[in-house]
């Protein structure tokens, strides 16, 4: 009972942590790439795409409900006008697609649920096939829902590139920085 | 043996791996086969106390041909894997030398082979 209780409260809070840090990031990327914007909705470059691999690799079902979260939160405004469907299921896109992918590599036997195994290039695929799956399911909701003014064939593009590079770019920055803490770590040894 | 890991702990156990993963990502400064060769010859010579020239370096005849050399010699120099000094007094010698990077390279391999002689694999 209390592991129970204690396992419920870890993964909320996991979740919960996983949204606060989502929306962080989305702002962040709003900040620094607005430059990079193709239209409303889709960057050239989106860093939340790196950080969506890293909490769904490392968190799994608790960080994808959480970036599901975050993106409920973030289009709040829509739920109170006529676009409820629009924001649930983007929500749900944005979220449990990596989720669901990585379940089903899980599945194959192409990922171990623990990350043993994993190496350099297949972290690069996942991150390119995440970036990928999640432009097509975001493509096909906006497709279902009618959404005015959007062409599926060119929209996925940006939409793709803008996951994969600020995927890159976010996997390369931690890189950075973890090589520049082992390099001082090493220095004052 | 099974183990009951908790969201907390797993998260934290996937994140490490994920690092380890990170860290190795290729960022177009690794060496290959040949330049790491050359790195050894240069760094043992200066180890040695007698610092190669780059005159010396290019004539490693079993190494590669003088102009494959050259070029090798200055990707590891780009790769700041390598870097030049000139006597006082003859400004045409140029030793090569290794970097703190360099330094850092071998001591991780060095200790790479003290922990695989503590724990090998049975």
């Amino acid at each position: 009972m209390i592991h129970g209780a204690k396992h419920a409260f870890e993964s909320t809070a996991l979740t919960l942590i996983s949204a606060v840090l989502f929306v962080g990031f989305f702002h962040l990327n709003d900040w620094i790439f607005s430059i990079f914007d193709y239209s409303e909705d889709i960057s050239w470059v989106f860093l939340p795409a790196g950080f969506r691999v890293i909490l769904v690799l490392t968190i799994g079902l608790p960080g994808a409900l959480g970036m599901v979260l975050g993106i409920w939160f973030m289009d709040r405004d829509l739920f109170t006008q006529s676009d409820a469907a629009l924001a649930f299921l983007n929500g749900l896109a944005g979220g449990l697609t990596p989720w669901l992918v990585m379940e089903f590599m899980i599945h194959r036997r192409w990922l171990d649920p623990k990350l043993q195994d994993l190496n350099a290039a297949q972290l690069l695929k996942m991150t390119l096939i995440f970036a990928a799956t999640s432009a097509l399911v975001h493509q096909l909701v906006w497709l279902l829902l009618d959404r005015p003014h959007m062409n599926i064939w060119v929209d996925i593009w940006p939409m793709f590139v803008g996951n994969a590079s600020g995927g890159l770019l976010m996997l390369y920055g931690f890189k950075f920085v973890l090589d520049r803490t082992r390099n001082k770590a090493q220095l004052d040894r | 043996m099974e183990k009951t890991q908790t969201p907390f702990a797993s998260a934290y156990l996937r994140f490490l791996q994920l690092t380890r993963v990170i860290q190795a990502l290729p960022d177009g400064q690794g060496m290959d086969a040949n330049e790491s060769a050359l790195l050894q010859s240069v760094v043992l010579r200066w180890y040695e106390d007698q610092p190669m020239t780059v005159r010396e370096a290019i004539g490693l005849a079993d190494l590669g041909s003088p102009a494959t050399l050259h070029k090798r010699i200055t990707r590891l120099r780009e790769k700041d894997m390598l870097s030049t000094l000139n006597q006082e007094g003859d400004r045409r010698a140029k030793f090569l030398i290794p970097t703190q990077r360099t330094l850092d390279y071998f001591q991780h391999l060095g200790r790479s082979m003290q922990q695989a002689q503590l724990n090998p694999i049975t």
